[in-house]
């Protein structure tokens, strides 16, 4: 019954949906908007991925709530899973020796990696929620090689912290310079260069250690809680 | 100058500076909240004036409005922040004793970030930044209701928080249908260009929205999740949610169907449902024997009256509406308030376990009866005014459909006055006389609620304090025109 | 037009999957393939046919040929807000079991709907 009944709300929702589908071309032009961010987006913001001055720059509102979004994500774990029964001691069965030793060799050339693709986010595909991911996946790689480990509560905390502040406060710097929020008011540099596009680039920065803290917050809340209810 | 986006920087950073804060002590993290909210109550004040005049448009980024994220702070935006301001100063003045146990600084963080939400959605003028901050109060308001950690709160965030991503996710398709349609996200831009696509294509998107807002708005039949959450989560919060957080969700629908799609064909649909809403919500608060679940089904019949308000779409109909929505943040802030110590004290949701309480506690009972009063729309409190504003607009519009309508509002209102009546009387003419150990909610808490009763009087007697703002916000809302050349000039 | 599809295909099996479901994890497995197929068609919305990527790499690149730059900008957001709900969702699955030592959603009533 219950399979029937969302089958046909479904079918009735679909219908919808192409009736709209059909007006929206497939695959010809540009949009106002976005043709508007190609045409000028290089000259605005001095920035050669334009994803980047949409994500930062252009829609950088929506980032700094996108930032937020994370944040509570991050803390709302901690919240929901915070138990006030002290930490067990439970013998970890240790990973083998190859998992150990690979993870050990691994780990900092994916941070590395992970650094490299949120600073050059403005040049290169890439950008600081990207660089984030990577930086946190190198923390799974330690959790899973050594068990035993547990990242710094204290130290991911402070680099959340700041690095939200730190968007804050550059876009609020902008609103003292020149009266608009987020604006862009750094010199723009030569585009394609490491040192270019002003804020840009300082907010990716942010943004990446932001996010790979997070995101390896969030592991770490996640295992501990499975390993307790194990 | 005072800048509107401040009302949304500034608490966010101040909420991302908490944790910092709390490796210096622990003890200033709960007072964070509570300056923000002053800050930002300040200056909503101070940009009131300038905002009757003319909406305020800021833009982010400093580029032309169609192509950066823009802010609009008209009457409708500041009269909104300004009430989701003084409403979150004064629950976290109420969480500073009531809050003690669990993740005290997540939650203050939590509650800071989901004000900031809220502030974000009725400032902004871009559909797509209306979801991000839309996903920050709801997220945020998932993970408080799940704050206690049992088993109630547990399940109910859950239950809230499935239902919730399925109506982001519609919001989320009509907002990539309106981006193919149109080919820009900001929203006087999709309202200009409106009518140049036939109203087919339009209405799938206008329906998804309605849906996927609906269920923060918990709109009939999409409120399945609220009695569950606003009943498990800390009382502070359930003041939140139900005072702000669905508010806000209304505010959204309101916003989508007024001045982004302009639809006139579907306001007589929004009618019924308000309708039908405010039946139900109030027949289920009837038979409710958990106190703060019969609050949680009162909040879904005032939503259903403020949408049946809104439905008229008169100018003094959509006056009415916001007063309202007013009168029920002020009214049912002040419930949750009280009864949240009631129960404290209690240990028990029962309202049977309120028996005597007139004698115990008497100042958080006489709150209470003066929120109930209020809500059931008796004089001299604000639920009077808003109440008969409600009618006299229905009564205005001369159609006889309205008048079969008002009735039943009235219906609801009677089934309203009925059950509260029914706990006023348990409160003080129940119970024997003896001599308990239990003592009055601390002065912190009585602060705050000396605060909305103080509010809920002096509104309820001078209603033409706010009739200035109230008008000209519903002009805002009926006056697309107006709207759109604000921002695009 | 076959981008248009695939999406809503994964749109319609994760509402299914969400409707229909009873287990939690399955539950939110449909939540997050909903979240795949709404990403995957505001792509297909910016798509232009034999296009790049909007990136200016090097001088010569013609503007002409780019893909639309603003649905990528708002997947990217979409993105991490469903993995913020997916990571809240998993952290609630974990204390539900904790509670009630179960995951189906039917045999968790203790609260009425």
């Amino acid at each position: 019954m219950r399979r029937i009944i969302s089958i046909l709300l479904l079918g009735i929702v679909a219908l919808g949906i192409i009736l709209t589908l059909v007006k929206i071309p497939f695959g010809v032009s540009k949009t106002k908007v976005g043709k508007y961010y190609i045409d000028k987006g290089v000259e605005e913001t001095g920035v050669t991925n334009i994803v980047t001055s949409v994500v930062v720059n252009y829609r950088g509102f929506d980032t700094l709530g996108e930032v937020t979004v994370l944040f509570i994500a991050a803390l709302g774990l901690g919240a929901v899973l915070s138990t006030r029964k002290k930490k067990v001691k439970r013998k970890v069965e240790p990973a083998s020796l190859i998992l150990y030793t690979g993870c050990r060799f691994l780990f900092p050339l994916i941070l590395l990696f992970g650094v490299y693709i949120f600073i050059h986010g403005h040049l290169t595909p890439g950008g600081g929620f990207q660089g984030g991911a990577i930086v946190a996946s190198a923390f799974l790689l330690i959790y899973l090689g050594s068990r035993e480990r547990r990242i710094g509560e204290r130290g991911t905390k402070a680099i959340e912290s700041l690095g939200g502040l730190i968007f804050v406060v550059v876009g609020l710097a902008g609103l003292v310079i020149s009266g608009y929020f987020l604006r862009n008011f750094l010199p723009k540099g030569i585009p394609n260069l490491l040192f270019s596009g002003g804020i840009i680039p300082i907010i990716y920065i942010a943004i990446g250690f932001k996010v790979g803290s997070e995101l390896a917050g969030i592991i770490d809340n996640l295992g501990g809680a499975v390993s307790r209810l194990s | 100058m005072v800048n509107p986006v401040l009302l949304i920087v500034v608490p966010l950073g101040l909420a991302f500076a908490i944790p910092l804060f709390g490796f210096i002590s622990k003890r200033i993290e709960k007072y964070i909240p509570l300056t923000a909210m002053l800050f930002n109550l300040i200056v909503s004040l101070l940009l009131i004036p300038k905002a009757l005049q003319q909406p305020i448009v800021v833009s982010i980024g400093g580029f032309p409005p169609p192509f950066c994220i823009n802010l609009v702070a008209g009457p409708v935006g500041i009269l909104f922040s300004a009430i989701i301001a003084l409403v979150g100063l004064l629950v976290s003045v109420y969480a500073l004793d009531y809050i003690k146990q669990g993740a005290t600084g997540e939650y203050h963080i939590l509650y800071l970030l989901l004000l900031v939400g809220a502030t974000g959605v009725v400032l902004t003028g871009d559909i797509f930044n209306l979801f991000v901050f839309f996903e920050i109060l709801c997220i945020s308001s998932y993970a408080l209701v799940a704050h206690s950690g049992d088993k109630a709160g547990i399940e109910s965030a859950v239950k809230y928080l499935i239902q919730g991503a399925i109506g982001s996710s519609l919001i989320l398709i009509a907002i990539a249908l309106l981006y193919g349609l149109f080919g820009t996200l900001n929203m006087a831009d999709i309202a200009r260009n409106i009518d140049s696509v036939s109203s087919i294509s339009v209405f799938v998107p206008l329906v998804l929205f309605i849906t996927g807002l609906g269920v923060e708005a918990a709109i009939f039949p999409l409120n399945a999740w609220l009695p569950d959450a606003h009943s498990s989560a800390p009382s502070s919060i359930s003041a939140i949610l139900s005072g702000i957080a669905i508010e806000v969700g209304i505010y959204a629908v309101a916003r989508v169907i007024f001045t982004i799609f302009g639809a006139q064909s579907i306001l007589l649909f929004l009618l019924l449902l308000g309708i039908l809403t405010l039946l139900i919500g109030e027949m289920c608060a009837f038979s409710q024997r958990n106190i703060k679940r019969l609050l949680a089904y009162s909040s879904i019949g005032q939503i259903g009256l403020i949408l049946f308000a809104l439905g008229i779409a008169t100018h003094s109909g959509v006056v009415g509406g916001l007063f309202q929505i007013i009168s029920h943040a002020l009214s049912k802030a002040l419930l949750f308030l009280a009864v949240g110590y009631m129960i404290y004290r209690t240990g028990s949701l029962e309202i049977s376990t309120l028996e005597g309480m007139g004698r115990k506690m008497p100042l958080t009972s006489l709150a209470f009866t003066i929120g109930a009063f209020s809500l059931v729309g008796l004089p001299p409190f604000v639920g009077f005014p808003s109440k008969f504003l409600i009618v006299r607009a229905a009564l205005i519009a001369q159609e006889p459909l309205f008048v079969v309508l008002i009735a039943l509002v009235l219906l609801g209102t009677i089934i309203e006055g009925a059950y509260f009546l029914r706990i006023v009387q348990v409160l003080y003419f129940k119970g024997e006389k003896s001599n308990s150990k239990i003592e009055d909610a601390p002065i912190v808490a009585l602060i705050p609620i000396f605060i909305l009763m103080l509010l809920i009087l002096i509104i309820g007697i001078y209603p033409k304090l706010l009739t200035g703002v109230l008008n000209s916000a519903a002009g805002e809302f009926l006056n697309r025109v107006g709207y759109i050349k604000s921002v695009l000039g | 037009m076959i981008y248009y599809l695939g999406a809503f295909g994964l749109i319609f099996i994760g509402l299914y999957i969400v409707l229909v479901k009873h287990n939690l994890i399955k539950v939110i497995i449909g939540l997050s393939i909903l979240n795949t197929g709404i990403n995957l068609f505001l792509i297909s919305i910016g798509f232009v046919k034999k296009g790049t990527a909007p990136i200016f790499s090097h001088p010569g690149l013609k503007a002409i040929r780019m893909v639309d730059p603003v649905p990528q900008a708002l997947v990217l957001t979409a993105i991490v807000i469903g993995v913020a709900v997916l990571a809240l969702a998993l952290s609630l699955a974990i204390r539900l079991y904790q509670h009630y030592g179960t995951l189906n959603l039917r045999k968790i009533r203790e609260q009425k709907w």
